[in-house]
């Protein structure tokens, strides 16, 4: 095993996480998205990092 | 200038609600302390990862704070900035596109301020995330590899920002000319693109917008470069024509929003 | 009062608005008639500014930038998902010179009035297409324009949104200067002072609905038979110019002609009997056919 210093590597973690939540917090609650709710569920819980941000830029409606 | 505001306060409202200022920030913080990890542990992941063949040692380069904060600007550079301008670049062609500008558009507003709102929201959602995006890298490198000037760390983060700025202004032009498929691609090739390109073939010129952002980690290091300042001035030129441009676009194409 | 002068637009080459004049009295209601793609949206996007005429010019008294004075509902509105009707309405009205300090309450006020107190504060992306329609009726009228502009205004609704949105226009037509464009007649039936006919872009027509009924509606006499036979054996004896639809035979008027009388003489001498005879006038639908079809 690699000897890694977690206070280290935690912000990483905690900024994934915050990313993860608020993108599948707003799916849930946004009205409606371009494609469909459970496609962007995935992307969002798989993809990580990547895929909230796909999100973000490209799931959500605008009009 | 009321307008301006109004219009201010409608942009700041859309990026707050569509979650921009917080996960455009964090795009930028998690590119900045990548590399400083990375190179910090790579030697571990290697070894945890790759079969070496027994008697195999890796040699990987000391490295100092300021090769460190040069990687961090190339991720910003590229996925950073494209994902940046990728937003940017709609945020004027959407709204015809979709219809909601009409409503915007039938009242007594300046194209001026419409544009300046806009570019100014969007260039301070890019100076929040490259900022947070140094300060961890920095944050990490300082832990990691040791500390640089503060001040010079300073001047770089501020000259960097003039380009994010600049590339803001670009994008929000071609969505002032074009629709968002085009605007995109054009801003991509542009901005992004332009900083690659700049980097096979720029040897031979000394000055362009695309080069800012190494002449600005170059701030960090003693050596002077005399261009630098040309640079500036040349990036802030060509950012204030792009921003009379697509002024003049976002009057000239208004009658394009759909109806 | 509002003068429209030679208005022209030219899309490659094309006149989709060809010298268009007419003025608009302050307090009247204005129905732009005419098929699709007759130039009813171009004209009206003209009014708001949001084209610029390739000709032509509009003016309002000494108004300046006539953007000011306007209110514009288009026939699909559409708003920012992220805003909710309030803000919106409290936005627009800011933007149109609301100051700040009133621009709330005005903008509850209409919202009162079309109906949307309750969903106020609810974004505008959980709109149905009524709500939406009565929000754009506020955010036009939030700044009480002197002209209110409607591009198709209840088209897109169901009978029950129309009724409603009819209603609401009525009442502000009471003291607004109106001007709205659709291609259902009967709304226009409903509340018009002026009409106007348009056509390929150009105007054809223009008037009260009363002058233009004068005009164009010829009278027709419908007469009912007991059967169709009886019917069309009437119409080949007739000496007037008759058609046959089921058992009625229809007699038009021109130039007067024939009377009554005349008619009537020729009726009675008849060997089959009459059920009914009456005058029918022209719905505003055929006269506009009949404008239209010249």
């Amino acid at each position: 095993m690699i000897d890694i210093n977690w206070a280290l590597v935690a912000p990483l973690l905690v900024i994934q996480f915050i990313l993860f939540i608020v993108a599948l917090i707003d799916l849930i609650r946004i009205h409606e998205t371009n494609g469909p709710k459970w496609v962007w569920a995935i992307v969002i819980i798989f993809l990580n990092t990547i895929g909230p941000i796909c999100y973000f830029i490209f799931g959500r409606k605008t009009s | 200038m009321k307008t301006f505001i109004i219009l201010l306060q409608k942009e700041f409202r859309e990026s707050w609600r569509s979650f921009k200022f917080l996960w455009m920030p964090l795009l930028f913080i998690l590119l900045g302390i990548t590399d400083p990890l990375t190179n910090y542990y790579m030697e571990d992941i290697l070894n945890a990862v790759g079969n070496m063949p027994d008697g195999f040692s890796l040699s990987l380069p000391d490295f100092v704070p300021i090769d460190i904060l040069m990687a961090s600007t190339g991720q910003f550079q590229s996925i950073g900035l494209i994902v940046f301008v990728i937003t940017i670049a709609g945020m004027i062609n959407r709204e015809r596109q979709n219809g909601t500008a009409t409503l915007i558009y039938v009242r007594p507003i300046s194209f001026f301020a419409l544009f300046m709102s806009k570019w100014v929201v969007g260039s301070l959602l890019g100076i929040l995330s490259v900022s947070l995006g140094y300060a961890g890298s920095m944050y990490y490198t300082a832990i990691l590899y040791g500390s640089v000037d503060t001040m010079s760390f300073i001047q770089m983060v501020m000259s960097y920002c003039v380009w994010i700025v600049f590339a803001t202004a670009v994008a929000l032009m071609f969505s002032a000319i074009f629709k968002t498929a085009f605007a995109t691609t054009f801003t991509i090739i542009v901005i992004p693109f332009g900083v690659m390109i700049d980097s096979l073939i720029g040897q031979y010129w000394h000055f362009s917008p695309w080069k800012l952002a190494n002449y600005s980690v170059q701030l960090l290091s003693d050596t002077h470069n005399e261009y630098y300042i040309k640079t500036l001035l040349l990036t802030i030129i060509l950012l204030i024509l792009a921003i009379i441009i697509g002024i003049l676009f976002t009057r000239k194409n208004a009658g394009t929003t759909k109806i | 009062m509002i003068r429209i002068e030679h208005l022209t637009k030219v899309f490659g080459g094309e006149k989709v608005v060809d010298d268009l004049s007419f003025v608009l009295e302050a307090g009247t209601s204005t129905a732009l008639i005419g098929p699709n793609g007759a130039g009813k949206t171009t004209t009206l996007s003209m009014l708001t500014g949001l084209l610029k005429p390739t000709n032509g010019s509009i003016r309002m008294n000494d108004t300046q930038d006539i953007r000011k004075e306007i209110g514009f509902l288009p026939q699909y509105p559409n708003f920012y998902p992220w805003l909710t009707a309030l803000e919106f309405t409290e936005m627009t009205g800011k933007l149109n010179g609301v100051p700040s300090r009133d621009a709330k309450k005005q903008a509850e006020r209409v919202l009162d009035f079309v109906g949307l107190t309750n969903d106020r504060s609810k974004k505008t992306s959980t709109f149905s297409g009524g709500m939406k329609q009565r929000l754009g009726i506020a955010q036009a009228i939030v700044h009480k324009p002197k002209l209110l502009i409607l591009d198709e205004p209840v088209s897109a609704l169901d009978p029950v949104g129309r009724r409603e949105v009819i209603n609401l226009l009525k009442q502000l037509q009471q003291h607004s200067t109106i001007l709205y464009s659709t291609h259902i007649l009967n709304d226009a039936e409903e509340m018009t002072d002026q009409l106007l006919f348009l056509k390929k872009g150009q105007l054809v027509e223009q008037g009260s609905l009363k002058d233009i009924r004068t005009k164009f509606d010829s009278f027709r006499y419908k007469i009912q038979f007991t059967s169709k036979e009886e019917a069309s054996l009437f119409a080949t004896q007739s000496q007037l110019p008759t058609t046959v639809e089921e058992s009625y035979a229809f007699i038009e008027i021109k130039d007067g002609f024939p009377t009554m009388q005349e008619l009537m003489s020729q009726l009675i001498v008849l060997p089959f009997s009459i059920l009914k005879v009456e005058r029918v006038t022209m719905t505003l639908e055929e006269i506009f056919m009949k404008v239209v079809g010249q």
